[in-house]
């Protein structure tokens, strides 16, 4: 079953997120073939990325929107997230994260990407992927995660 | 998301976390767990029975926390991992720094067992 969510308020999105999540843990609805783990897994990518448009993403003058999709597709699930912001040099902002883990005392902050890329398959980032007719732009961050992969990562804190 | 801290012993806190321990909240959580350690508190058991979200930010305080304690011989324990957090935990193997223990009081437990083994040793060095 498809589901597609928008969120406008930056201040409520990161629990409007997690209730949806909730929701699918519950089981109200299915997010098959994803087990709980991978589940789990999905609310933390998902989670990742829209703390990161939360907290760095500039919207200018429009009114935020980020748009959540997630759908099963055979063995995984793929996921979605759109939204009007200005977007972001996603490879320059990754190579930062790779050097600063690397660093002899790395900092506490600045995983974020490195986290999703490893715990998913497929991410990929697209900007601008559409024009509204408002003018605004639309970007879009893409991944799956697979029902039979158990994901860990190696990355220092 | 209020993070509660309610001192267990006088070296001993215990940390509910709460709802969530995120990009929101982590700086609250790291001056909270800062003024104790200035008040002599060395260890900390976190208390996640309730949370459902634990991010890389929030995470990453964690370590903070873990890297300040380590070298004052003080430790950061789990308690009561909840399902959310346990997979962050499996996830990025945090479970090979950070000990995990069923309850609270089990995790004190061993803290105060600990601080005696240690305080034998010293007493009979």
């Amino acid at each position: 079953m498809p589901q597609s969510v928008q969120f406008r308020d930056l201040s409520t999105v990161i629990d409007e997120l997690h209730g949806l999540f909730e929701r699918w843990e519950r089981g109200e609805a299915s997010l098959l073939p994803l087990d709980d783990f991978n589940l789990q897994v999905m609310k933390f990518a998902v989670h990742e990325w829209v703390a990161n448009l939360v907290q760095h993403a500039d919207f200018g003058a429009h009114l935020p929107l980020i748009q959540v999709a997630i759908q099963p597709n055979g063995e995984r699930v793929h996921c979605m997230i759109e939204d009007n912001s200005r977007g972001f040099d996603f490879n320059h902002q990754l190579v930062k994260q790779q050097q600063a883990v690397e660093a002899v005392l790395p900092p506490d902050r600045g995983r974020g990407l490195l986290i999703m890329i490893a715990c998913t398959e497929d991410l990929r980032y697209y900007q601008p992927v559409a024009v509204t007719q408002a003018g605004g732009q639309r970007h879009r961050l893409e991944f799956s995660i697979s029902a039979h992969r158990k994901p860990w990562l190696d990355i220092p804190f | 998301m209020s993070i509660t801290i309610q001192n267990a012993s006088a070296d001993t806190a215990v940390v509910c976390i709460g709802k969530a321990l995120d990009f929101r909240n982590a700086k609250d959580f790291k001056e909270a767990c800062q003024s104790r350690i200035q008040d002599g508190i060395r260890n900390f058991v976190l208390d996640f029975s309730g949370t459902g979200i634990l991010d890389s930010t929030g995470l990453g305080a964690i370590f903070s926390l873990y890297r300040q304690l380590t070298p004052l011989g003080g430790q950061v324990v789990f308690a009561a991992v909840s399902r959310p957090v346990q997979v962050v935990v499996q996830l990025t193997r945090t479970y090979k720094v950070f000990r995990q223990y069923p309850t609270v009081t089990a995790a004190h437990e061993q803290i105060l067992s600990r601080s005696t083994t240690n305080g034998s040793r010293a007493g009979a060095a």
